[in-house]
Order: C-alpha cells, then sequence, then structure tokens
C-alpha cells in the first residue's frame, strides 16, 4: 500500500459517494466470470425449478423393456428418451432435471442452517466476548481439528432411512465454525469503532446495536462465504449419494445417478458421464458466481483469483509514447558557461517520465524530470509522498513497480543509457556500481534467512571468495557502520534487531563493494530521532570515505538542508525547483520550496512563530489539471498558472525554477 | 517448547476421544439393531439374542462403552462383529495401504502445485496463469469419484494402459493418485500463487535485487523460503480432504485401506470396526498437524525464536 501510495496511485473513490446498490451491481456485471456464472446458475435454477414441466418423463416411471436405452446421439438412441435411459428403463434426462432439484435444495438449505448458525454464534461471541466466546471458540477449534466429513460419512451411512432433513443437518451443522470465525472478528474490528461507540453512549440496546450498526458490515462476508460453501456442499451431497449414503433410493439424485453408472460402467458409460458433467457445470456456475462476487461485495476477505492484477511488464526497456508530452515541460537549458566548475557528471536523468498504467485510467507518476548527480556529492530529492522521488530513484536502478514504466527520457550512467540496457546488464550494475538503501529495513531484509546468509551471499555475488572469506568481509563491513559485535549480529535474524541495527547492515550490504552511486530512498524515516542522526552521521562517512555519490530522497527539507550539496524539490511528479543548497535554501524562489521550509521548525525561527502547514492536497496524478499543479495550493496564484504548466527558468547559477512568477520576467531574471 | 508440546499433546487426546466417542454413542443410537441385520429376516428372537450376546450389545450401553474405553487403554480395540478378528490387527494389515496413497499424493500434489502456482504467480495475468485459473476453476468443480471413474473408463478400459482397480503393483498407483490430486491441487496452487504474489512485491525481494542478486535466485531462494511456508500448514490441513477422498477413491478403485474397511464397516454396521477406522483417522489427523507445526517452526526463525 504504502509502495502504491508512493507511486501516486490514489485509492479508489469511495463507493459510498454512489447509491451503493447500484454501484455494487455495475461493479458486478463489469465481471466476466461473475456473468458467466450467473447465467449459467440461473439457468441451473430455472430447469431445476421447472422440472415438472420440462422434464419428458416421470423420473419414477420404469420401463423394463426399455432399460438402459442409449442417448439420442449414440447409435440406437431416439429423443424420446434424450438421455438414454438407466437399468429400470428410467429416463436419465428427466432423473436429472429432478436430480438438481433435490441437490439445490438440499445444499441451499444446509448453507442457509450453516450461515444462521454461524451468524448466531459469531455475533454472539464477538459481542459477549468472556466466557461466551471462549467456550465457542474453543469448541470451534476442536470441531475443526477433525475432518468432520468423515464423520458425516459413517453418521448417514449407518442411518436406516435418510430424507432430505437429515443430510441438511448432516452437512450444514458441521460448517457453522467457518461464517462464525469471520463473523466474529469483524465484529471485534467494528464494536469497538467510533460509530457503533457512539451508539452505545447515546444508549442503543445490543439487539440494536448489533442489527443496525454491525450486521450490515458482517453480512456482506457471510454472503460470500456462503456462495462458496455453496459449491462445496453440493460436490459433498453428490459424494455422500453416491456412496449410497444420500437420499434413500428411488429418489433421484446426481450421485446416485452416477453409482448406477459405476456398475454399468462397459454397456452404458453416459449414465456415469453425465450426472457428473452436470454436477461439475453447476458447482463451476456457482463458483465463479462467488468468485466474482467476492470481488465485489467483500475485497477485505481476498478470497478472488480471478480478480484482475495490474499487468507486470518487464521493467527494463523504456517505452516512448508521444502523446504523453506535456504542454509546459522542457528540459533545463544547457550549463552556462559561465557557472562555476563542478565535479564531473557520475548520473545524467534527462526528461525521465514514468506511468502506471491501471485499469481505467494512467497514473503520471513522474514528469519530464531532469537532474544531475556529481561525483562524491549529495543530492537531495524532497517532495510529499506521492510526489515521484521514490518512482525516479526506482527508475535510475530499474525496478519499478510494476506495472510502471519508463515512458520516455534516458538515463545516463557513466554514459550508458540505463533505460535501453539489457536486464543482465542491470542486474550486474546494482550492487556493485548502484546502490540502493530503502525506508524499511526490517522489511527489506528476508525474514527467515539469517543476517550472515544474506551478506554472505551477497559478498559472493559481488567479490567471489569462500564463504569463510565472504564472513569476514561482513564482519568488518559491519565494524565499518558502528555495529560493534558483528559475529553476534551476524547468526541473527532480522526480527530480531532493531530498526537502526538493520538499516546499519543495510547501509553495510550496499557500501562494501564500494559503488560509485547510493540512493538512499527514506533512509531514516522509520527510525526514531536518535538512531536517525547516528544513521545518517554513518552514511554520510561512509560515502565521504569512497566518495561514493548519494541521492537522499526525503520529505525532510531540514535533513537536505544540513546533508546535501544540491537539492531537488519536487511535486506530483515534476521538478519545482533545482540548484545548490545554500541557493535553494536561502533564496527559495518556488513557493512550494518556501512553503516547504517555512513548514521546518528552525532555530532561527523566534519561538511564537506559528508553524505552517502546506494546505490542501496533492492533485489525483491520473487526472493532472492543464496547469501548474501546485496552482490549487499556491498562495501567489495568478490566472496563468491554472492553464500553463510552467517550464524552467534559470535563475541563479546551476538554480533552476518551474514557475509562472519567474517566466513572466524570464529576461530580467536571466543575468 | 515443552510447555508447547505438552498442550497440543493434552489437546490431541482430547480431540480424539471426543471424536471416538461421539461415535461410540452415534452408532449406538441411529443405527438399527447390528445383530437383527447379521441374522436373515425373519430369524427368531432368541437367536437374535445369541448374537447379540456374542457380539456384547445386550450390556447396558455404559457398560459398553467403559469396556470400550478401557480396551482403548490398553490397546485393544474390540472384536469384529464379522468373524472375530482383532479390530486393531485389520487396522495394521491396511494402514500402509493408505498412508502410502496419501504419501504419494501429497508428494506428486505439492510438486504440481509448487510449479504452477510460482508459474502463475511469475507471469500474473499472462496465459500461462489463465490457463492455471481456468485449471482451479475446473477441477474445484470436477467430483472426484466421478473424475475416477471417467479416468478408470479412459485409461483403463478403452486404452487398457492402467489397472483399472486393486493394488497391484506401482502401475495401480497412477490412476487413484491422479484423482485425489486433481481434489487436492486447486487449494494448493491458488495459495502457493497467492503467497507467492503477495511475496515478490515484498520489501525485502525488491532490497535483494536491488543488491544485484540474480533473478533465479531472488525466486527460488528469496521468493520460495517464504513463500511456501503456507503450503507446510495447507498440506496439513487438506490432510482431512485427503483422507475423505480416501474413502471415495478407495471405494472406487478398490483399494484395500482404512477408508474402504470403514466403508464396508459402515455398510454391515460393523461397530467396532467403524469405531476403529475413524480412531485411525482422527489420530492422523492430529498427529500429522502436530508434526507440521513442528516443520513450520524449524522452517520459519521467528516461530523458533520465539517458542524458545
Amino acid at each position: 500500500m504504502t509502495d502504491r501510495a508512493k507511486a501516486g496511485i490514489s485509492p479508489e473513490p469511495e463507493a459510498a459517494a454512489l447509491p451503493a446498490r447500484a454501484h455494487t451491481l455495475r461493479q458486478l456485471l463489469k465481471r466476466r466470470t461473475f456473468i458467466i456464472g450467473a447465467t449459467g446458475l440461473i439457468l441451473i435454477v430455472l430447469i431445476a425449478l421447472f422440472a415438472p414441466f420440462l422434464s419428458p418423463h416421470d423420473p419414477l416411471k420404469q420401463e423394463l423393456a426399455n432399460s438402459l436405452a442409449p442417448p439420442f446421439w449414440a447409435e440406437g438412441g431416439s429423443f424420446d428418451h434424450p438421455l438414454g435411459t438407466d437399468t429400470l428403463g428410467r429416463d436419465v434426462a428427466s432423473r436429472l432435471m429432478y436430480g438438481a432439484r433435490n441437490s439445490l435444495v438440499i445444499a441451499f438449505f444446509a448453507v442457509l442452517l450453516a450461515s444462521v448458525l454461524g451468524l448466531a454464534a459469531g455475533l454472539s461471541a464477538g459481542f459477549s466476548r468472556g466466557w461466551w466466546d471462549s467456550v465457542l471458540m474453543r469448541f470451534g477449534d476442536i470441531q475443526l481439528a477433525f475432518p468432520f466429513i468423515l464423520l458425516a460419512i459413517t453418521i448417514l451411512g449407518i442411518l436406516p432411512d435418510r430424507n432430505a432433513v437429515t443430510l441438511i443437518l448432516v452437512i450444514g451443522i458441521p460448517t457453522w465454525i467457518l461464517y462464525a470465525r469471520v463473523v466474529r472478528s469483524r465484529v471485534l474490528v467494528e464494536r469497538d469503532k467510533d460509530y457503533v461507540l457512539g451508539a452505545k453512549a447515546i444508549g442503543a440496546s445490543r439487539m440494536r446495536q448489533m442489527g443496525r450498526y454491525i450486521l450490515p458490515s458482517v453480512w456482506t462476508a457471510v454472503l460470500v462465504i456462503a456462495m462458496l460453501d455453496f459449491g462445496y456442499v453440493i460436490l459433498l451431497e453428490s459424494t455422500l449419494s453416491f456412496l449410497g449414503f444420500g437420499l434413500t433410493p428411488p429418489t433421484p439424485s446426481w450421485g446416485s445417478i452416477l453409482a448406477e453408472g459405476k456398475r454399468n460402467l462397459l454397456n452404458a458409460p453416459w449414465l456415469a458421464i453425465l450426472p457428473g458433467l452436470a454436477i461439475m457445470v453447476t458447482v463451476l456456475a456457482i463458483n465463479l458466481t462467488a468468485d466474482g462476487a467476492a470481488d465485489v461485495l467483500d475485497p477485505k476477505l481476498k478470497i478472488s483469483v480471478f480478480r484482475r492484477l495490474p499487468q507486470r511488464k518487464p521493467t527494463n526497456g523504456s517505452l516512448t509514447d508521444p502523446e504523453s508530452e506535456d504542454a509546459g515541460s522542457t528540459r533545463p537549458e544547457p550549463a552556462d558557461p559561465k557557472d562555476e566548475v563542478e565535479p564531473p557528471t557520475l548520473l545524467k536523468v534527462c526528461d525521465l517520465s514514468v506511468e502506471f498504467p491501471l485499469e481505467d485510467k494512467v497514473v503520471k507518476a513522474v514528469r519530464h524530470v531532469s537532474f544531475d548527480v556529481h561525483r562524491g556529492r549529495t543530492l537531495g530529492i524532497v517532495g510529499e509522498s506521492g510526489s515521484g522521488k521514490s518512482v525516479s530513484a526506482s527508475s535510475i536502478i530499474q525496478l519499478i513497480e510494476p506495472p510502471g514504466r519508463v515512458t520516455s527520457g534516458e538515463i545516463l550512467f557513466e554514459g550508458r543509457d540505463l533505460t535501453r540496457i539489457s536486464n543482465d546488464d542491470m542486474t550486474q550494475l546494482r550492487g556493485t556500481k548502484i546502490g540502493m538503501i530503502y525506508q524499511n529495513p526490517t522489511s527489506s531484509l528476508n525474514p527467515v534467512l539469517s543476517i550472515g546468509s544474506q551478506m554472505v551471499e551477497t559478498i559472493r555475488l559481488h567479490l567471489k571468495g569462500s564463504p569463510a572469506e565472504a564472513r569476514d568481509i561482513a564482519s568488518r563491513a559491519l565494524l565499518k557502520v558502528g555495529i560493534g559485535n558483528p559475529q553476534a549480529i551476524l547468526s541473527q535474524f532480522p526480527f530480531q534487531l532493531s530498526g537502526g541495527m538493520n538499516q546499519r547492515v543495510m547501509i553495510a550490504l550496499a557500501m562494501h563493494t564500494q559503488p560509485d552511486l547510493l540512493i538512499a530512498d527514506e533512509p531514516s524515516s522509520a527510525l526514531d530521532v536518535t538512531t536517525q542522526a547516528v544513521v545518517l552521521e554513518r552514511l554520510r562517512e561512509i560515502t565521504r570515505e569512497h566518495q561514493t555519490s548519494l541521492i537522499l530522497i526525503t520529505h525532510d527539507i531540514a535533513l537536505v538542508a544540513e546533508f546535501a550539496d544540491e537539492i531537488l524539490v519536487m511535486y506530483a511528479g515534476q521538478v519545482c525547483e533545482v540548484g545548490p543548497i545554500r541557493s535553494v535554501i536561502d533564496e527559495a524562489r518556488h513557493p512550494y520550496t518556501r512553503a516547504l521550509l517555512q513548514s521546518v521548525p528552525r532555530a532561527e525561527i523566534e519561538s511564537g512563530t506559528r508553524l505552517q502547514a502546506i494546505p490542501g492536497e496533492l492533485p489525483d496524478p491520473a487526472a493532472l489539471p492543464p496547469g501548474c499543479p501546485f496552482a490549487d495550493r499556491c498562495v501567489s496564484v495568478m490566472d496563468i498558472c491554472r492553464q500553463v504548466n510552467p517550464s524552467q527558468v534559470r535563475v541563479g547559477p546551476h538554480h533552476d525554477v518551474a514557475c509562472h512568477l519567474w517566466s513572466s520576467n524570464k529576461n530580467e531574471e536571466k543575468v | 517448547m515443552l510447555r508447547y508440546t505438552v498442550f497440543r499433546t493434552a489437546q490431541m487426546v482430547v480431540v480424539v476421544f471426543g471424536v471416538v466417542t461421539l461415535v461410540f454413542f452415534i452408532l449406538r443410537f441411529a443405527s438399527g439393531d447390528p445383530a437383527r441385520m447379521m441374522n436373515p429376516p425373519g430369524q427368531p428372537e432368541d437367536i437374535v439374542q445369541l448374537t447379540r450376546e456374542k457380539i456384547g450389545t445386550d450390556k447396558p450401553l455404559m457398560v459398553q462403552y467403559w469396556n470400550y474405553v478401557f480396551g482403548l487403554a490398553r490397546g485393544d480395540l474390540g472384536k469384529s462383529f464379522h468373524g472375530g478378528q482383532p479390530v486393531l490387527n485389520e487396522l495394521l494389515k491396511v494402514f500402509p495401504n493408505t498412508a502410502m496413497l496419501a504419501v504419494t499424493t501429497i508428494l506428486f500434489s505439492s510438486t504440481v502445485a509448487l510449479i504452477l502456482g510460482i508459474g502463475a504467480a511469475l507471469r500474473a495475468n499472462g496465459a500461462f496463469d489463465r490457463l492455471v485459473l481456468v485449471y482451479v476453476a475446473v477441477a474445484l468443480a470436477t467430483p472426484s469419484f466421478w473424475l475416477g471413474i471417467v479416468l478408470v473408463l479412459i485409461f483403463a478400459i478403452t486404452l487398457d494402459w492402467l489397472p483399472a482397480i486393486d493394488m497391484e503393483g506401482p502401475k495401480s498407483f497412477v490412476l487413484p493418485v491422479i484423482t485425489l490430486s486433481v481434489m487436492l491441487t486447486p487449494v494448493l496452487i491458488r495459495t502457493i500463487r497467492q503467497s507467492f504474489l503477495e511475496t515478490l512485491s515484498d520489501d525485502h525481494i525488491r532490497a535483494a535485487r536491488a543488491r544485484g542478486i540474480p533473478e533465479r535466485r531472488v525466486i527460488l531462494v528469496h521468493g520460495l523460503k517464504v513463500a511456501a511456508l503456507p503450503l507446510v500448514t495447507l498440506i496439513g490441513l487438506q490432510l482431512g480432504m485427503i483422507l475423505a477422498g480416501s474413502y471415495v477413491v478407495e471405494y472406487i478403485f478398490n483399494w484395500p485401506g482404512i477408508g474402504k474397511l470403514t466403508l464396508d464397516a459402515v455398510a454391515g454396521r460393523n461397530f467396532p470396526m467403524i469405531q476403529g477406522g475413524v480412531l485411525v483417522a482422527a489420530l492422523a489427523f492430529v498427529i500429522v498437524n502436530f508434526i507440521v507445526d513442528l516443520i513450520y517452526a524449524a522452517l520459519d526463525p521467528r516461530i523458533r525464536m520465539s517458542a524458545k
């Protein structure tokens, strides 16, 4: 989720905005699996319902003279008995239709029984907590600790007479626990939510709280489970009938027709095949319906498998999309020869655009961004979440989350365009020439491998050498990042270490090959304040020592002011302002940069000055305004800002800004 | 760890004891009189009474129950109503056949599910993924007893490649194992695919790629180690399904295992044999799940460390 947020993908618009029922129905009808399933299911139900009118014969009428007649397509078959007859000369088509009736009715009531029992148990357990909850749930545990179907077979097997009611009871009762568990956990979540507490505070009775406030949030879950259970129960019922434990003969059921088919497999194979197909088609229709409905009604259950996933595309290789040209963007002007001499450029990003094509929209996460990273220098990239800073960094190392892709621009690293090199070459560069550190150190390490094995793996990959040598290098690398007892740490697992410790491990992992470029994506945001300072200090020391260029990505402009040589301010996927750190901090030109600086608590600001939060929100990255994306939040907004996206203009040595405030009097500014 | 083992053992005993008790009373209450069934219809009451005395159903219910539990404690599962052989011997005779079938099925299904599940997850929404999902949907809807019969029809009767029934040699495993696997694999594939998809978007996978670890290693070492964990638990939970499925499969393929033994016993109201069959199923289920939990802990250091 955080990655999606980082990529600038806004959550789905709240469904509540639309009339709920019409919305759900429309969502359902968009799903092909649901349409196919539901259509099939409706047909089957209609056939079962109208079996007395549709069936060509009485399902129980015997015609011993005409036993085992073949279906119409086989030799000797006729349309009088379109699907043939069984050993007693009963019409198979009619028996299948009546069998559908019995199967559906039994399954329906078994599921109804189970869901009502489960709902009642789950609601009461979740609501009362206490002893009743414990008793019910322990009982459920014990029941789950034994496959109940085996018991069902035994019970039904020994009953001298079985009717629909016995089957419904034996099949239905054992599954209550499936429903009860889900309902109970939902109740536990809902009952402490504000609106329920509010209702309680104004004196709503328990029943009322349950009925009015909690039931609506659990019924979709129950419905989805019931639909999935329905298919399973039909299979179960037919299995029992097949074994001879279903409805007492001669009542037709799919399983018992099949059992008869088994006994006549050689001379009447259709007798076994047809009812199986009927069961299969029915269960398939039910499951497809349930699957489609699960996704729409209760996505939290995460049951659906046919849900469309975002398209996965190879991350390498750029796609050029001529239509994505934005009106106002240009590359920065060529460097002015009068500018002061800078160290050689290590990384040159030109006109980079990254898009995330989603189901019904395209999120433009990065738009025509250009910047340089110089050898041995630190570039700070600042912006809110969703500004495109992390996506820019991921595109350098060519690990954009799918379905994101580079749609324009180039990324020149030591003269090679990283958007065009092969996967293998890129893998070679990662970890050796370009290192990367992420925001969440603990989750960035494999949870089931020890620190040592992960370090040894990486070190041996890049530097070769024996495991013992690699372990040696690993412990030295750990010492360098300030870990005093490397041997002990190496044998531990990430979950045993603190976030700060893990981040040091990550730094050691990234730096042992002395890469030319290190990208640190919010390296300290997940750590507490004191650890932050220590980790950043280590990062600074170690990059200085190896003359490593650093890209420091953060939302904290104060951090950049302290650590970086250059700064790049990003907003809604675009560059707002870029330049040498002193120039930008002291003479910020872009209203957004200024607002960021004002939102930072600083020692210089006398106490009493209120911190300024920036009002408003980032624009929707899938529906960007034609003008400047910051216009809505800008204090100095002008008419032109809403129409034309400003291009970058030079306002000082290497200092560029994309803002109409400066482009209108461009000529005077350009010294 | 010791506390955990004691707790789990106690839980297992409760479950197994509860199940056998339940079955004992259900059999006595819900079933007709087995002695009458064992005699031809119209047999005089005094002869049926003799049968009752022979098999012990003439005694009061609680006495029967006490004898049963007391026997269990000494490892005596009673004697078959038909023929009087000790139930334990009969169970031990057929148990290996079911166990072999189950183990082969688990190995085969997990291998297939791993390959299909990982393949599908790696190219989610691709042609292969779609194909796998179609298989999952169809297999989930296929009645296993029907599939068994269709397989026999095709491979044993029409093509005459494989034996239709009975257990004789490795070839006779093919059809039963496939039948059980079609029942088992959809759930396994879905779980592996889902768990792999989730793992592939984990931070540590991205970080491993960023360190330059080759894609093949990222998937087969870093991904698999994490994503395969749910499979272990799932197989334990699915054992119930395998056992239930083996009832059906053993019935269709005339496989001399626990399932067939129990079904035959149910048909003949052979109470001690039914109780024995259910007892074996219950024991197998709880013990395997205990072992599965231990394996899980061994594979996942997060659990292993917290248990210490």
